[in-house]
């Protein structure tokens, strides 16, 4: 084990779950948008114990254990269970970007931000895969953001939030010092949790469009009386 | 006599007799003979062969011969001199205008009036000589000379057909756009003399910066211009298909590696440019190869295509000078001669199978009549000879081993991969994309060349043009046939010729892998034979049609069809606007009357960036009228006046 | 003393991949004839459908050229010539010729299939240019993504030559280990379908016009020349699965020549190349042939994959 190539496994992990958060991105199917979360969440899990066997530290172990039975197995599991509630299984319709150009714009957005933290990096004394690891973890979350706003379904926006969070977890593992930050994390996902049951109250099968005429009629009722 | 002096007199007696065949049609104008026109163009092609052999020894030997032919000054020399870059240039020029020569002997006869025919043969060998003397001048002077001669000359041929208005336009843009070009470089030269104090050629390395990075992106663009780079390529597309078909393959062929020429001088010699240089060459070649090849596949008119294609291999080119600067600031020495080298030879190859396909096309288009290959197809039955030679063009501009095209393309390939561990992160990263576009670039040109030679060549006539053609004279089967047979020999013979000439590379040796696949070949030939026997002849019968028992041409694939996934695939480049008008008998829109539909692409560069600037320009030049429009000769004299009072107050103020 | 080994080199390497190659063929077809269920042909029945076609009566279309009666020969010439540059069992010194440079390599495959799309056109039938025009499409968008792969394999190894790459692997302990060599594994094996039109690419069993790109050139061919092609198709398959396999687990790969370890090697070639054939075969039973127009999305998908690959090594240096 004293040769194990961290770096290398590591960085194949990266790509990995950098292309989990492609097929999200471009897949049409909604079965596949949970699949790929879980798998990308396993990918973050096994990254954490990797840092837990290079490091030896116990809040990382604690926290790749959490978030597998979080991540990986709750909140797939909820989603799923939502899921045969509803009506659709694809989601087609994509805004402002094709599947091709927000590749093309991830490629960039990567080794963008690859290149602008350049600066912080030395002042905090970063070695390459930590770097690697603090940089992917922003260009997770923006990738998140992309599939907020390129694609039409809620249940696509949620998921694509959902990977925002997955990149500030990952960017926080390479960062610096953990525990205050696990904490947050765990109630950011409670909050989540919550978000999901309550748009879940107005049918979550929808688009944005739709589901403001299905609250249309509810905001009049509000008008009228108040 | 030393070989010096030897390859000198070759060259002057080379020169001579092209003269003399420029002048001969010009004495005997409106003379219809064709004698006068065979003997002139006999005259040039003994040139070019004197020539050929004066410059292979210096190429060889690596020799330096410099000779001064007029003094008007002291700055103003028509000074010459011939080192290896210059000889290399010579021959590429002598040898693909051997060709065209002998095209021409039967190509020119089609046109209608002698005046025509004599002036294209006397205007051909002005060209050529031009062409020459631009690439041994060692004065600037000269070289613009030089230069202006051949531009001028080029539009002359280029408006040949003159009665057609397409011809006037591509002409009036043509001339346009390389009066601009001499423009950029009367700047670029001026800073050099500024800086150098002379008006020859002299290394500038290491003088002060700004001035140096304006000298390289004035003449940058000013052979950019010349050889057709993106953005400044437009008068390619134009120029091309409304020229003769031998002026075409000589504009194409050898014109354009003149400015390519202007370039490698200026980054070998002259000055050598920084990285950001560098860079900015290879994204400009990038993004020549890629828009050249997108904007061919949409082309059906072959030499339209052709043009387009002229503008990808330049940008090929310019990736190989772009790895070259890269590397040299790097100071990569094996990498940057491998990168330079691929270069120099794909302008070689390029200009041998540019010229071979062109003369192919005019062929084609003499026997049928048409350029729209949408309304050929079925010529390889009718004319085998020039299909064969299309084909080997055709293969070779797909660079496939072992043709020439593929060594060229190989070894900057070569250049890209094993520039991995050298360079900094960023810079591989966009080595890498150039590599991935460059290999998009070469994969669509061979799609493209599937195309025309499919739908030209292969399947049954679409049409009368085609059904009616007939194979072209000799003469026209042979110009074509040598730049053919240089494909095949500086393809399969070029690891030899590398190692001869004193460069060690890293190039398969198709020469024997070739030997081993006629072998494999005979071989596989006599193993079918002997295991294939069967009672059964060979039979020939109809196309299979699920059943339809007569195929008729109208079931065959179009060009149109051919390329239509690859256009839906690259719709974002294309841009095409669908304009439909129709117009209804009712009311309620059922009853169809008639209609008007149109598709247009975009033109980004028409539309954004040449027609502003020309709106600019001619804006100005009314205003400016509106001050000249005054009929008065006092007006004239009040300009000149203050004119030369301000030029005597601004001199005596400043010097 | 080295061209001698050379030349032993050459003629095995070429009966050795024109003997094993129709194997495969079959192989992958009876994995599909299990995966629906049903038992399938038998395994050696490519080696009797290759033999019963060189017997058959050839039929040239009456609108066809020469190009459709050379091209069978120029197709099998040129992917002999292929699988000189991919050793197979034994890796020779590099004997100066140049033989194994990746590129020459990946040009002698497109020279192929120039050929074959020229042919497709001959005919003058629909189905031939549909063929053409589609495949010309996806190996156009596709060759990016290979050039890709390549660089970053001749990035890792530091070398663009197939020999050396070869014996890089085999010098190297554990080499599948090796994070990036894996991931560049993924994509020689997503490389593999694609040119082999395999699903989701297109579907080799059908002969529907509408969905079949590779067949579609192949359909005016008959009797020896059709033998050919399927041939010049089944060796193709074997090169690249022997690029794949020999990167990643090159164990029975030999350097000197012996006659036990070519044996062994021959063996154990076979094997690796068997389990890889099952692993495409059930592949393609698992995954529906997608739409032509959804392929560019695909291949933007492994470019990504590639891309970041290289990417992240470049970061990391």
């Amino acid at each position: 084990m004293i040769n194990f190539p961290y770096e290398g496994i590591l960085s194949a992990l990266f790509v990995l779950v950098l292309v989990t958060a492609a097929f999200i991105l471009t897949r049409r199917n909604i079965l596949s948008l949970f699949t790929n979360y879980a798998m990308q969440s396993l990918f973050i899990a096994i990254i954490a114990l990797i840092l837990f066997l290079k490091e030896n530290s116990v809040t990382l172990l604690v926290l790749s254990i959490l978030t597998f039975a979080t991540r990986v197995l709750i909140i797939p599991y909820v989603i799923k269970k939502i899921q045969k509630l509803m009506r659709i299984r694809r989601d087609v319709s994509f805004h402002y970007l094709t599947p091709i150009s927000s590749l093309i714009v991830s490629i960039v957005l990567i080794i963008s931000i690859y290149y602008s933290f350049y600066k912080f990096a030395a002042n905090l004394s970063l070695a390459g895969v930590s770097y690697l690891g603090s940089t992917l973890g922003i260009s997770l979350t923006f990738i998140g953001m992309l599939v907020i706003f390129s694609r039409k379904k809620a249940i696509t926006k949620i998921v694509g939030y959902l990977v925002m969070e997955n990149g500030v977890l990952l960017f926080s593992l390479f960062f610096s010092e953990l525990p205050l930050i696990v904490e947050i994390l765990i109630i950011l996902d409670l909050i989540m949790l919550i978000l999901i049951a309550a748009i879940l109250a107005f049918g979550i099968d929808s688009t944005l469009e739709e589901f403001h005429q299905k609250i249309n009629p509810l905001q009049k009722w509000v008008k009228e009386k108040f | 006599m030393s070989l010096d002096t030897v390859s000198l007199n070759l060259f002057i007696a080379g020169m001579v007799f092209l003269l003399s065949a420029a002048v001969l049609p010009l004495l005997f104008l409106r003379n219809g003979k064709r004698m006068l026109r065979y003997s002139s163009l006999i005259s040039a092609f003994i040139s070019c062969l004197l020539v050929v052999c004066a410059s292979l020894p210096v190429v060889v030997y690596n020799l330096k011969i410099r000779f001064v032919i007029y003094t008007i000054t002291y700055f103003f020399s028509i000074t010459c001199m011939i080192d290896r870059l210059s000889a290399f240039f010579i021959i590429l020029i002598a040898v693909v205008s051997l060709s065209v020569i002998i095209y021409s002997f039967s190509y020119i006869e089609h046109m209608i009036e002698n005046i025509k025919k004599n002036m294209i043969v006397c205007l051909i060998c002005f060209f050529i000589v031009s062409m020459i003397m631009v690439v041994i001048s060692l004065n600037m002077f000269a070289f613009l000379f030089f230069w202006e001669i051949m531009s001028i000359t080029s539009f002359f041929l280029v408006m040949s057909e003159y009665e057609k208005a397409e011809t006037k336009k591509a002409g009036l843009f043509y001339f346009i756009m390389t009066q601009l070009s001499t423009l950029f470089l009367i700047f670029g030269f001026m800073a050099i003399a500024n800086i150098s104090g002379s008006y020859n050629f002299e290394n500038l390395d290491g003088v002060s910066s700004i001035a140096v990075n304006f000298i390289f992106v004035s003449l940058f663009i000013g052979f950019g211009i010349k050889a057709g780079i993106v953005p400044f390529h437009k008068w390619l597309p134009y120029a091309h298909p409304a020229s003769p078909s031998n002026v075409s393959a000589l504009m194409s062929g050898v014109m354009i590696k003149v400015a390519v020429y202007g370039i490698v001088r200026y980054v070998v010699d002259i000055a050598q440019p920084p990285l950001w240089g560098g860079i900015f060459i290879l994204i400009m070649g990038t993004i020549s190869a890629l828009l050249g090849v997108i904007y061919a596949l949409k082309e059906h008119d072959i030499k339209r295509l052709l043009a387009y294609h002229s503008i990808e291999n330049i940008g090929i080119i310019l990736l190989g000078v772009g790895l070259f600067v890269i590397f040299t600031n790097y100071n990569l020495t094996a990498l940057a001669t491998l990168s330079i080298l691929g270069a120099l030879f794909h302008t070689i190859n390029h200009a041998i199978f540019k010229s071979l396909l062109f003369m192919a096309a005019g062929s084609v288009v003499q026997a049928t009549g048409t350029r729209n290959i949408e309304e050929m197809g079925g010529l390889v039955k009718r004319m085998p000879f020039t299909s064969s030679l299309f084909l080997v063009g055709a293969v070779s501009i797909s660079a496939l081993p072992p043709f020439n095209g593929f060594v060229s393309e190989l070894m900057i390939f070569l250049g890209f991969f094993q520039s991995g561990a050298l360079l900094s992160p960023i810079l591989e990263i966009l080595m890498f994309t150039c590599l991935s576009l460059f290999a998009l670039t070469s994969s669509l040109a061979a799609a493209c060349f599937v195309k025309a030679f499919g739908i030209t060549f292969l399947a049954m006539p679409r049409s009368d043009h085609s059904k009616n053609a007939v194979e072209v004279k000799m003469p026209m089967l042979i110009g074509p046939a040598i730049p053919a047979v240089l494909c095949v020999v500086l393809g399969v013979f070029s690891s030899r010729i590398f190692t001869f000439l004193g460069f060690d590379l890293p190039i398969p040796d198709l020469l024997v892998i070739s030997s081993i696949a006629i072998i494999s070949a005979i071989a596989v030939i006599i193993i079918v034979k002997i295991s294939g026997r069967t009672k059964y002849p060979v039979r020939i019968d109809e196309t299979w049609g699920c059943g339809i028992l007569s195929q008729n041409p109208k079931m065959e694939y179009t060009a149109s069809g051919f390329s239509e996934p690859i256009m839906d695939i690259f719709k974002p480049v294309y841009r095409t606007h669908t304009h439909i008008e129709k117009e209804y008998s009712d009311k309620h829109n059922t009853l169809f009357q008639k209609g008007f539909a149109e598709i247009r692409l975009f033109e980004i560069f028409e539309e954004y960036l040449y027609m502003p600037i020309a709106r600019f320009v001619m804006k100005i030049s009314a205003d400016l009228a509106k001050i000249q429009n005054v009929i008065e000769p006092d007006s004239y004299i009040l300009y000149t006046f203050v004119t030369f009072l301000l030029l005597l107050i601004i001199g005596g103020w400043f010097i | 003393m080295n061209d001698s080994t050379f030349v032993f080199y050459i003629i095995f390497n070429l009966f050795f991949a024109v003997i094993i190659s129709p194997f495969f063929m079959s192989l992958i077809k009876k994995v599909k004839a299990y995966c629906q269920g049903r038992k399938g042909p038998q395994l050696f029945q490519t080696y009797y459908n290759l033999m019963k076609l060189m017997k058959k009566e050839v039929v040239y279309s009456s609108t066809s050229s020469n190009i459709m009666r050379i091209t069978p020969y120029i197709n099998i010439v040129v992917i002999l010539l292929s699988s000189i540059c991919v050793p197979l069992v034994f890796i020779p010194q590099s004997s100066g010729s140049g033989f194994g440079n990746i590129i020459l390599f990946l040009y002698l495959l497109a020279l192929a299939k120039f050929f074959m799309a020229l042919s497709g056109l001959d005919a003058g039938s629909t189905f031939g240019s549909m063929g053409s025009s589609r495949e010309m499409t996806i190996s156009a968008v596709f060759e990016p993504v290979i050039i890709i792969v390549f660089a970053a394999l001749a990035f890792v190894m530091n070398t663009a030559d197939i020999y050396r790459m070869f014996t890089n692997s085999v010098n190297s302990s554990m080499p599948f280990l090796n994070p990036i060599k894996f991931l560049n594994s993924i994509s020689l094996f997503i490389i593999l379908i694609v040119e082999t039109s395999r699903c989701p690419v297109d579907n080799p069993e059908t002969h529907l016009e509408l969905t079949m790109i590779h067949e579609a050139m192949l359909l005016e061919n008959t009797g020896k020349n059709l033998a050919l092609m399927e041939l010049s198709h089944a060796i193709k398959q074997t090169l690249l699965m022997a690029l794949l396999i020999n990167l990643i687990i090159p164990y029975g790969l030999i350097t000197t020549l012996t006659f036990t370890g070519v044996i062994l090697g021959a063996f154990s070639f076979f094997v690796k190349a068997s389990i890889v054939s099952v692993i495409v075969g059930v592949l393609e039973s698992s995954i529906a042939k997608s739409r032509l127009f959804r392929l560019p999305i695909l291949f933007m998908m492994v470019f990504f994959f590639s891309f970041l690959t290289i990417l992240f090594e470049v970061f990391l240096k």
